[in-house]
């Protein structure tokens, strides 16, 4: 098997084209693990992990511009993600261990499109866009039109996702993301929530986005719910209102991790969290 | 008592530097240049089923492949209790992941292409999935008394066999077996272990309140960070040396030399530093497969090391448990009768596990005195991974059950918990529940100290949320070494020229610091400083005969050998020192490495002028001193076959007790262990840090048994064989731990008076947990772990039971 490291994108084009059966590794903790225990032994490994045009942040128009090979745990690090995209920064953390977080990336979470994946829920609530390039040029889609299903996404043959781009909320928003997993650190979500709520004057919820993890094939949106908190104070009982409608919404399954029925039960109790916002305490992220 | 200059000081470990630097060799780690061969394992995808033929044609014609071997090429059966199993599977497979061919390849690419291109013809069979089903199929179980309410166990979650009747091992009435395991041929039961002492009918008769729950404990695995490995080499001359990740490296040549007829000195054993052992490389694991492939390899190296998977399946597991206990008591609080009906689920070969449900037999009382006790543990064949010895051998599995039936019966008379157990502890003279007195029970002291430590009976503190409620549970233990009652040690101790030590003992480090800790005790009996004292690591043709590194037994066996030895040998310096400095030996003492008398300290030799003999005008005397010694535990008996009872079963009883103190997120169910208080009398501390250190480490592995730890079969296949769904606690979930080491009950024939330590550390973890839940949030629950979907399912029920 060889293995690419290819330092520009210049470079990578040709490379792909000429191993059209490669795989792209952006970090390598989820593609390593499946080849293991598959047996699957690609002709080739591309690695993105020196390509500089895909590890770099920057402030574009209103946005957060992240490159695909920028890791976890520089997202973790970032003091822009923190405090401008909480819930981003907060699943960051959340994400494996540290010697995961050094290796995994925020476009290979993207394209490993796990259901579980950390970093998904936020992007879905700050309504992030995913930058595609290929050899024929580029193009950019809403990241509910990037994942189609659990682990397949929209990229063309010949294609990788170069940026990330996600929208700065506008001040005062709230957001944060909430995860329950099999214990407390190296865990694979069993039910997480992200939210990002736009409060009124009067302290009731304006704008509500959520987004819920590991309870449905893909990320899983629930307009509906949405709608139904945006105007209201989130005091408990609207919020178990809500809860009882993701509960039912949700589109969970049964697996050694956890029975579809707890994973319902987890996606309206997360809801709750929300509670102390009327307060305008934030609980933390558990 | 004289002040110990060595003893009770917190040492550093003789391993720590080649640990923490990375320096340390363990056996995949060594080198063996081109000869090098690398094996791989063909296992069974059936739990049950019959080997009509195996082709291995094909895969022998893989470029790189130099041997395979399957269950022809080793028939003999061999087993530590019970000989029930052979090398590779012979007639039938019995569980997932059970060995059928090895192959030996000059890569392991070759040796995976070539097992996968093995063909294994088989007849599937109906197969055993639960303890209960097991032992009730083909009229395995004769009850004395078939109660009415005999029907206990349906509906139990865990009883998943669907069609009773498979018989696992036919020939269960010719396998060889130790003369105190009863195995029930013709049935799945393994080994029927009774225990009738009083008369359990007016027990209960005389009982104000009975409790009756059941508890269930699923298969765990010990998770070592080091997955097994062993190098096997035989030389021209048939000479067979391993190299090997093992707790027991004379057990592993004798089990070896019987399934292929080799003398013992035939079979040499070398065991470098180990990552971890807890039971799972007790016994024979992985050795014996590596050896039929190097025999026919005669010159090469022949290795194997386990995937993590392969360490799930097909090396031991904790056995399982459905445990139906009913106790009873008086309105005083006095326990007056105990019943116990004992399921264990052994797996597919029970040859060490027979002898956890014997222990868990004759501790089934707790470390409480009950007048009046039965109990039935039967040792149940199943079509599920091997069960073995896993840290606390049967305590953790029956203090489960025991320590909820305590809180439960306490809260019925409206005693104190803590109260309660105090009242009923084992005592002095106590006589335990195989009829014999208890000699250094201590569990009351355990008791109050954790009661000061913890604040006993002062409010708990307020939750962290309004969501979360705290809760507090104790639960207590006590664990005897489990092993034949002529379970052996012996020791050599060199003097070397320049007054430095060697102790070579076949007790293995793996982990607990063992190497440190007999150090100590060389050192301190000698009179040389510890840094002067080196303990080998075994090889079994140059350190002498351990029985198994296990039972929490080394502190006390090898450390007598140890000490036997350094007495040995300072006996021998101080014979020439005598004679040198013409003093009586009597009169003499070694301090710091010198041997002087008290009244005259000026006078003086080092023991390096005489550890190999001293030179006089007259001529030599002595010569280099070499100290012998060996312990064999004295006085322990066996039991009655028919009631369990006897004098003394054990060498001496650990005693424990744990306080947890929890958070239960009443949205999630996940549970926060905030802090264990935890004590132990253990009678001598050989080194305070280390003896800590296994009492934190006893306690994270019990909270992991506790709240995450569950082996899932799925009609014996693993489902989570590895690290992503198979949850051990990580840091974050480390708890505060607030650790009290007593030392109220020297044990009389203990080196300085040392008890074992390192199993009874986690075994009243997980009960503790569940009591503190109970407290908290008012939901008991009987089946472990203690997994946040159970709690908030158990929450649900109550809530709507109560609205």
């Amino acid at each position: 098997m060889e293995v690419f490291f290819p330092r520009t994108l210049a470079e990578l084009w040709p490379l792909k084209a000429a191993n059209p059966e490669s795989a792209v590794m952006a970090g390598g903790t989820d593609l390593l693990v499946r080849l293991r225990k598959t047996g699957e032994r690609p002709p080739a490994i591309i690695a993105l992990e020196r390509l500089a045009e895909l590890r770099r942040m920057s402030i574009e128009g209103g946005g957060l511009r992240i490159g695909a090979a920028v890791t976890i745990g520089e997202l973790a690090a970032s003091e822009i993600v923190r405090d401008a995209l909480p819930a981003l920064w907060q699943a960051a953390a959340a994400l494996g261990s540290p010697p995961v977080r050094h290796g995994a990336t925020v476009g290979g979470n993207m394209c490993t499109a796990s259901p579980a994946g950390d970093t998904l829920p936020p992007l879905y609530v700050y309504g992030a866009a995913v930058a595609v390039a290929g050899a024929a040029g580029c193009r950019r889609l809403p990241i509910g039109d990037f994942i189609l299903g659990p682990g397949r996404t929209s990229l063309a043959p010949g294609e990788i996702v170069t940026d990330i781009i996600v929208p700065l909320p506008t001040g005062g928003a709230f957001s944060a993301y909430y995860k329950v997993g099999k214990r407390r650190a190296m865990a694979i979500a069993v039910a997480s929530l992200a939210v990002c709520i736009v409060r009124t004057a009067d302290g009731a919820a304006g704008k509500v986005r959520l987004a819920w993890g590991s309870v449905g094939p893909t990320v899983i949106s629930l307009p509906a719910v949405e709608a139904f908190l945006a105007g209201k104070r989130l005091a408990p009982d609207v919020l178990r209102q809500a809860g009882a409608m993701a509960a039912a919404a949700v589109l969970p399954i049964d697996d050694v991790r956890a029975s579809a029925g707890y994973r319902r039960s987890l996606a309206g109790n997360l809801l709750l969290k929300l509670a102390a916002l009327g307060d305008d305490e934030q609980e933390d992220g558990r | 008592m004289a002040e110990h200059r060595v003893l009770g000081k917190s040492v550093l470990r003789q391993d720590a530097v080649d640990k923490v630097t990375g320096a340390a060799l363990f056996v995949d780690d060594i080198q063996f240049g081109p000869t090098l061969l690398h094996a791989k394992i063909l296992r069974s995808p059936h739990p049950h089923a019959r080997i009509i033929s195996i082709d291995t044609a094909e895969a022998a014609k893989v470029p790189g492949v130099k041997a395979i071997v399957t269950g022809r090429d080793c028939r003999h059966y061999i087993g530590l209790y019970l000989a029930d199993r052979t090398v590779y599977a012979s007639d039938k497979v019995r569980f997932v992941g059970e060995p059928v061919a090895g192959v030996a390849a000059d890569s392991i690419e070759a040796a995976n292409a070539a097992v996968k291109l093995i063909k294994v013809a088989y007849e599937p069979l109906p197969g055993v999935f639960d303890p209960v089903s097991g032992a009730r199929g083909r009229e395995g179980l004769v009850h004395e008394t078939p109660a009415a309410g005999d029907l206990w166990w349906q509906g139990l979650s865990c009883i998943k066999t669907k069609s009773p009747g498979a018989l696992l091992h036919e020939n269960l009435g010719e396998y060889q077996c130790a003369p105190f395991i009863h195995p029930v041929p013709g049935t799945n039961i393994s080994n029927h272990f009774k225990l009738r002492k009083g008369d359990i009918d007016r027990g209960f008769a005389a009982a104000d309140v009975i409790v009756e729950n059941v508890y269930t404990l699923p298969h765990i695995q010990h998770s070592q960070i080091e997955p097994h490995s062993a190098v096997a080499h035989v030389d021209r001359a048939g000479k067979v040396t391993l190299w090997a990740s093992s707790q027991s490296p004379n057990a592993v040549r004798k089990l070896i030399a019987t399934a292929f007829e080799l003398p013992m000195n035939k079979i040499r054993v070398i065991t470098p530093y180990v990552g971890g052992g807890f039971g799972g490389k007790a016994g024979v694991t992985c050795e014996a497969l590596v050896v039929p492939l190097a025999m026919r390899l005669p010159g090469y190296h022949v290795k194997l090391t386990l995937t993590r998977e392969e360490v799930f399946q097909a090396t031991f597991v904790r056995q399982g448990l459905v445990a139906r206990l009913k106790t009873g008591a008086d309105k005083t609080g006095r326990l007056v009768a105990m019943e116990a009906e004992l399921f264990w689920d052994g797996g597919a070969y029970t040859e060490y596990g027979v002898n956890i449900t014997r222990s868990g037999g004759y501790c089934s009382s707790g470390p409480y005195e009950i007048p009046n006790i039965k109990t039935d543990s039967y040792c149940v064949y199943t079509n599920h991974p091997v069960g073995g010895p896993m840290r606390g051998f049967g305590m953790p599995e029956i203090h489960w059950g025991i320590e909820q039936q305590m809180d439960i019966i306490a809260e019925k008379l409206g005693l104190d918990p803590l109260a309660f157990r105090r009242m009923n502890a084992l005592r002095e003279g106590s006589l335990g529940a195989f009829g014999g007195p208890m000699e250094g029970a201590t569990l009351a002291d355990t008791i109050d100290a954790v009661a000061a430590k913890c604040g006993w009976g002062a409010p708990v503190p307020p939750a962290s949320a309004p969501h979360k409620v705290r809760g507090r549970g104790m639960a207590c233990m006590y664990k005897a070494p489990s092993m034949p009652p002529n379970a052996q040690s012996s020791a050599i101790l060199k003097l070397n020229e320049d007054g430095t030590v060697h102790v070579l003992t076949t007790a293995m480090e793996i982990g607990q610091g063992s190497l440190t800790a007999l150090a100590q005790i060389a050192a301190e009996e000698l009179g040389v400083a510890v840094d002067k004292v080196v303990v080998t690591l075994p090889d079994t043709d140059y350190t002498p005969y351990e029985w198994q590194t296990v039972a929490s037994r080394i502190s006390y066996s090898a450390g007598n050998a140890v000490l036997a030895a350094a007495r040995d040998a300072k006996a021998q310096l101080l014979a020439v020192a005598a004679q040198v400095l013409a003093i009586p030996a009597a009169e003499l003492v070694i301090e710091d490495g010198q041997v002087f008398p008290p009244a005259n300290p000026a006078r003086r030799l080092a023991v390096s002028d005489i550890a190999m003999g001293y030179l006089l005008p007259e001529g030599a005397i002595g010569g280099p001193v070499i100290g012998r010694g060996s312990f064999i535990p004295a006085g322990i008996t066996g039991l009655d076959k028919d009631t369990g009872q006897g004098d003394k079963p054990a060498a001496f009883w650990t005693y424990g007790t744990q306080v947890a103190d929890i958070e239960v997120d009443t949205r999630t169910g996940e549970i926060t262990v905030l802090k264990v208080t935890a004590a132990y009398e253990v009678g001598k501390v050989i080194n305070p840090a280390m003896c800590k250190g296994q009492v934190q480490g006893g306690i994270v592995q019990g909270l992991g048994s506790a709240l995450y730890e569950h082996l899932v079969l799925a009609e014996g296949k693993p489902l989570n064989s590895d690290f992503v769904d198979y949850k051990i606690p990580a840091a974050t979930d480390t708890p505060e731990m607030d650790i009290i080491l007593l030392e109220t009950s020297p044990q009389a024939d203990g080196p300085f008076g040392v008890k074992g330590i390192a199993e009874p550390t986690m075994v009243p973890t997980a009960p503790a947990i569940a009591n503190a839940v109970y407290n908290a949030v008012g939901v008991r629950i009987t089946d472990l772990p203690l997994s946040a979907e159970k709690v908030l399912a158990a929450l649900k029920k109550k809530q709507a039971r109560e609205s």
